[in-house]
């Protein structure tokens, strides 16, 4: 129960809903086994005697019960249904603030899209606790009670009868099959998961695919692993009959006994043979209340298992981070023997890493594909921790300060971005809500997307924009943003070299007093730079302006040979 | 596709089964409530000792066994049917991505389409285990009951023939409202649990942006507004079921008393009887309710079916094909007559017309925006053409043999994708044919990746893509490029080959796609000056339109938007 104890705490956020659901559904129970406790009795009665009154009082208790019965179910269902959607509403909330902080790191780790859905599954799937595992065993043991104590009153070996029967229905029952359901550990959740994955695999790579003459093949794992998930389910949902089945046997079996035994008495004179009908009627009653006991086992484990499985995402503990603000006004930016190894690799991808940044400078990072440029970018702004050294704003080590403090003042266009479905306009947005049209306008023109209306459709990912349309909205989206730091991942690679060289310009006209930092492959234009720092292997080989490294005629001066000889 | 009933009472033999499995579940509880009642009035009324009721206490037992076991079978019975039917209909959702062209597969809403494989198909199986089953039940059991019932005592046959139709009645009034508005939720659930990926999916460019904390407040916000008006509709829902559990309790109650009535005023019904009845009333009853709720579950699973429906019935222009093979091995003769294609009205190719020889080398150029990966796509049959025609060796692509295309040539897209897998199988799926690592390592050479290869610990075996070890920009593309030398394809087609790749690593790559357009023909989107300068033709777009085509030479002289797009030096010439 332990891994649920946090499901739990969320739960009981609802104190107030949770209490009424639970007292509504004590009533509604109770109600309708007095209702055919009553029935028992009545007729029993009216066999024997041939009083009106009688008739008449337990006719309107009757429709009492009843109506009590009726109204308390629809109270219940309300309020607990209530609480489940807030407790869903704080899960998410609760969860996302804690992915949160892991945000950049975790990504990097599993990055995928589906791993994310296979959370989002786990967060829905816990609606069902409340419903269906927290609540049905305490409004049930309550609902007992209430009978158990009535029927002592008239028969103590139907009262223990009673108990033995929600002890094997409500409680050895449903244990047994969360045991059975833990041991046999279906896969169901696994095989969906891999379906799923390998569903949006056969989507995302579907060019790749096609192009390859994998799709058949593709088609075929696919159609395979739906068939094992729903394998899976098929002998999942048997289970749950089978515990289903078995529950209402017992329940059958306990009322059997009842009515033996109070047969047993009422021959032996022991028991008033006018309560024996009310006592089978009531045991009739009662156990109809224990049929949501047989879904329990299923959703039990499926809520365990969800939890365990958020925990692990989210279990890890955010980087040690100081609270201090990051001080206005300009800022500089340097890295001291900056290393970094990505989790799990031996060698680094960055080593002994020192460079300044001072306020107002323009860099460029250039080396060959894998040198380390996109990692020391992503070291310098914090989405990476350094693994050694440091990497300090303003003189004082970035762990003083809270990432978001930091990102605020950073312009940040990454090699890969991310645009969600909406329009251009909303993707913009996200970097200024408050911004007007015309300054939405005026950043489309300046990266060349001045044609294109700003409610024009988004789709998912972006994928109906072209791959230079892409990289120009994610520079857009930095304009907006207006931080004094703007650190660029090749930002127009894609994009023909006149227009990439005009974004270029407007960039670093428009705002002489911002600090740069642009990742490049291109060599032209290098020489308004006023440093330029080359990696190899993850090691920093040059450092100086563009006239300084032409003239000690080493890395940097071969890689403009190079781009000489292409061009010649 | 057939409507869901429809599915299920094509599945004869689950469906007998449920029918004779109802008609002996509907005995054994009939038998369950005259045991009962015969143990009852036994020792009751009649004063029988112990001794004698217990061969009904035996019955009784037999009764309640039959019951359960009926009960089981009907539930497993169901589950069979569900998955049958689940399946069926995956694998019918998987073929249909499987024809999808590219222009409404990989491109768009790949997160819906996986949500309509995994939660819609998942959603109709309340409706196969649940609501069939009990439907099939309640058409046979509450009759069964209620003979028992007329059998015992009319009138009270009569109070249920009048109080029990204001069930159906009920709740199809109720229902009606609810359902414009449940249909409306789902939808919104929907929306919002993509929504809720989308933000986790971007989760690090918001924080970037710093709009993490207002995500959060806007999640919070939208499930508290979500909460509310869905239990607003479940309101209603909840409501439809007070009324049933209302009207079923006053049956009861009524029942009760005209039951009591009989007994002690006009002494005209035994006890036997007047229990009896008391027994079966309440499960007339439940067995309408279970029906009731079964009803819900399959009010979702029908949307969800709708939702499947839509996918099915989509319009699909789908790139026609034919059953002309191609020769194997010999580089065909390509050619694009007055080609149209538009996604939207805001984006036209249009009379694009371009002659291909075997072996030329073709360089495709224009603005970022102006149509080239599009005419690549078109070129490769990835989408389907308007008008105009491309002409494979002088024949219609249409009366050609999709395989023997594909099989033709390797494309190496803007952005390729990389498979979760070994590098060797990211590779390997360049060539349908068994490789041999030689040739691998080859390919990996050519395309500059297998020195980084050989210095990763698990070499070749190194798991990338999807939960796999990230890989840089330049890396990826490479990999993806070695599927290209690998296949020894006659026709290639690079989008931005060198995008993101240093000049020394371009160099390389530069080599092996000149050795490769010795033995095909090379069609490549270019940005710089040096990839596309030896090419046989550069065609210029602009603007969905062929603005010109040439040789460099030819374009540099005579064409004004040519010299603006690449960065010449002063005067003209090529640097
Ligand atoms: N998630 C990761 N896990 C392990 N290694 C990684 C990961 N991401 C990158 N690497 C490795 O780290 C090195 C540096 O990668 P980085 O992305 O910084 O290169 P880059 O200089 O930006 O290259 P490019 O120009 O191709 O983008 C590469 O060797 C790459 O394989
Ligand atoms: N799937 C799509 N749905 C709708 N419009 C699209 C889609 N893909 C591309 N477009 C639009 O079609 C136009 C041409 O796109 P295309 O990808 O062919 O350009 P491109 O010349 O390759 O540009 P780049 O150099 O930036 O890659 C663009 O305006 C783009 O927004
Ligand atoms: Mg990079
Ligand atoms: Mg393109």
């Amino acid at each position: 129960m332990n891994e649920l104890a946090q499901v739990l705490k969320l739960t009981l956020h609802e104190k107030r809903d949770v209490a009424l659901a639970i007292v509504f559904g004590v009533l509604a129970g109770l109600a309708s086994v007095a209702l055919l406790a009553s029935s028992g009795y009545l007729i029993s009665k009216a066999a024997l005697t041939g009083q009106m009154t009688v008739l008449i009082v337990i006719g309107a208790c009757l429709k009492l019960f009843g109506l009590g019965s009726a109204v308390s179910r629809y109270s219940e269902r309300l309020f607990s249904h209530r609480a489940t959607f807030t407790m869903l509403g704080n899960l998410r909330v609760s969860f996302f603030e804690k992915l949160s902080p892991l945000a950049p790191e975790l990504y990097s780790k599993y990055r995928s899209g589906d791993l994310l859905a296979r959370i989002i599954g786990d967060v829905e799937s816990l609606q069902n606790f409340l419903l269906r595992v927290f609540y049905p065993p305490i409004v049930l043991l309550l609902v007992f009670s209430g009978t158990i104590l009535f029927t002592m009153y008239f028969s103590v070996y139907t009262a223990i009868l009673l108990a033995v029967g929600y002890l094997l229905t409500a409680i050895v029952v449903p244990a047994y099959f969360a045991w059975r359901k833990r041991r046999r550990n279906w896969k169901t959740r696994e095989s969906r998961g891999a379906l799923s994955a390998e569903a949006a695999e056969f989507l995302y790579g579907f060019r790749d695919l096609k192009i390859y003459r994998q799709l058949a093949g593709k088609e075929q794992q696919l159609a395979r692993l739906a068939e094992s998930y729903n394998e899976e389910q098929r002998s999942e949902g048997k289970e749950e009959v089978y515990s289903q089945s078995a529950n209402g046997f017992i329940a059958l079996l306990v009322s059997l006994a009842i009515l033996a035994s109070g047969a047993y008495f009422t021959a032996a004179v022991e028991l008033d043979g006018l309560f024996l009908a009310m006592l089978v009627m009531i045991s009739l009653g009662v156990f109809e209340n224990v049929a949501p006991m047989a879904a329990f086992p299923a959703h039990f484990e499926e809520s365990r298992k969800a939890a365990v499985r958020l925990e692990s995402v989210v279990g890890e503990k955010p980087r040690e981070k100081g609270i201090d603000e990051l001080p206005e006004g300009s800022l500089s930016i340097s890295a001291k023997n900056v290393g970094y190894v990505f989790p799990g690799e031996q060698r680094p991808a960055l080593e002994d890493i020192t460079i300044d940044l001072p306020p107002g400078s323009k860099t460029a990072i250039v080396g060959p594909s894998g040198s380390g440029k996109s990692t020391l970018l992503a070291v310098l702004m914090d989405i990476l921790p350094a693994s050694s050294g440091h990497v300090l704003f303003n003189g004082i080590s970035s762990e003083e300060f809270p990432q978001e403090s930091i990102w605020q003042r950073l312009n940040v266009v990454l090699q890969e971005n991310h645009f969600f479905q909406g329009t251009l306009r909303s993707n913009l947005q996200i970097a200024d809500p408050s911004a007007t049209d015309e300054q939405l306008a005026s950043a489309m023109e300046k990266v060349e997307l001045g044609g294109f209306s700003l409610e024009m459709d988004v789709e998912e990912k972006g994928q109906n924009l072209s791959g230079g349309e892409k990289q120009r909205l994610a520079i857009a989206r930095a304009i907006l943003k207006k931080g004094e730091v703007w650190m660029l991942d090749e930002p127009v690679s894609s994009v023909d070299s006149k227009t990439g060289q005009l974004i270029y310009e407007r960039l670093f006209e428009g705002q002489p007093d911002k600090t740069f930092i642009v990742v490049s492959h291109d060599l032209t234009g290098l020489e308004k730079m006023d440093q330029i720092i080359v990696l190899e292997d993850g090691r920093l080989i040059e450092i100086g302006s563009y006239n300084e490294l032409m003239r000690s005629k080493g890395y940097f001066y071969g890689l403009k040979e190079i781009e000489q000889q292409v061009m010649a | 596709m057939k409507d869901l009933k429809q599915l299920a009472f094509e599945q004869k033999i689950a469906i007998t089964l449920l029918t004779v499995m109802s008609v002996l579940k509907g005995a054994a509880m009939i038998g369950q409530a005259v045991f009962f009642v015969l143990v009852a009035d036994g020792v009751f009324i009649k004063g029988k000792d112990f001794g004698e009721i217990t061969p009904f206490l035996f019955g009784l037992l037999l009764a309640i066994i039959v019951r359960s076991a009926a009960g089981y079978l009907i539930g497993r019975t169901g589950v069979d049917m569900a998955a049958a039917i689940k399946r069926q209909l995956r694998l019918k959702l998987i073929n249909s991505f499987k024809e999808d062209p590219l222009l409404s597969s990989a491109e768009s809403h790949s997160g819906q389409k996986v949500s309509l494989l995994m939660d819609a198909v998942d959603e109709t199986d309340g409706f196969f285990s649940k609501y069939i089953p009990q439907l099939i039940q309640s058409y046979i059991i509450p009759i069964m009951l209620l003979a028992a019932i007329v059998s015992q005592n009319w009138t009270t046959g009569l109070i249920i023939l009048v109080t029990a139709p204001f069930i159906p009645v009920f709740m199809a009034i109720v229902g009606k409202r609810t359902k414009e508005k449940a249909d409306e939720k789902m939808e919104q659930l929907n929306r919002f649990s993509g929504t809720f990926l989308d933000i986790l999916q971007g989760l690090t460019t918001l924080r970037l942006f710093g709009q993490g904390k207002k995500q959060k407040d806007k999640i919070e916000e939208s499930s508290k507004n979500f909460r509310d008006s869905t239990v607003d509709v479940l309101k209603s829902a909840f409501l439809s079921s007070l009324t049933l559990e209302y009207i079923s309790m006053l049956s009861i109650g009524i029942i009760a008393l005209e039951v009591g009535l009989r007994l002690v005023v006009f002494d005209n019904l035994s006890f036997f009887s007047a229990f009896l009845i008391m027994i079966l009333v309440p499960d007339f009853f439940t067995m309408l309710k279970d029906f009731g709720s079964a009803f819900h579950t399959a009010r979702g699973s029908v949307s969800a079916s709708q939702m499947m429906d839509e996918e099915f019935s989509k319009e699909r222009k789908q790139v026609v094909w034919g059953e002309t093979e191609l020769a194997e091995g010999k580089v065909p003769h390509l050619s694009l007559e007055n080609l149209h294609f538009a996604y939207n009205p805001q984006f036209e190719l249009r009379d694009v017309s371009i002659d291909i020889e075997p072996y030329s080398k073709i360089a495709v150029i224009g603005k970022s925006g102006s149509g080239k990966t599009t005419l690549m796509h078109l070129i490769a049959g990835l989408l389907p053409i308007k008008e105009g025609s491309l002409l494979i060796d002088g024949k219609p692509q249409e009366e050609i043999e999709e395989s023997s295309w594909f099989k033709q040539f390797s494309y190496i897209s803007q952005s390729p994708y990389l498979f979760a897998g070994t590098i060797r199988e990211n590779i390997a799926i360049g060539a349908d044919r068994e490789t041999s690592r030689k040739e691998i390592d080859e390919a990996a050479e050519k395309a500059g990746i297998s020195e980084l290869i050989s210095s990763l610990p698990q070499g070749y075996e190194t798991a990338v893509g999807e939960g796999g070890r990230g890989l840089s920009g330049g890396e990826k593309q490479r990999i993806a490029l070695a599927r290209a030398f690998l296949k020894k394809p006659t026709i290639v087609l690079f989008d931005e080959p060198t995008t993101g790749l240093d000049l020394q690593t371009e160099r390389v790559l530069q080599q092996s796609i000149e050795e490769l357009s010795r033995y095909a023909t090379v069609i490549t989107v270019a940005h710089r000056l040096h990839t596309i300068r030896n090419a046989d033709s550069i065609v210029f777009l602009d603007d969905g339109r062929v603005a010109a085509a040439g040789t460099h030479e030819e374009l540099a002289a005579n064409f004004e938007p040519y010299r603006n797009l690449l960065p010449l030096p002063q005067g003209g010439a090529p640097r």
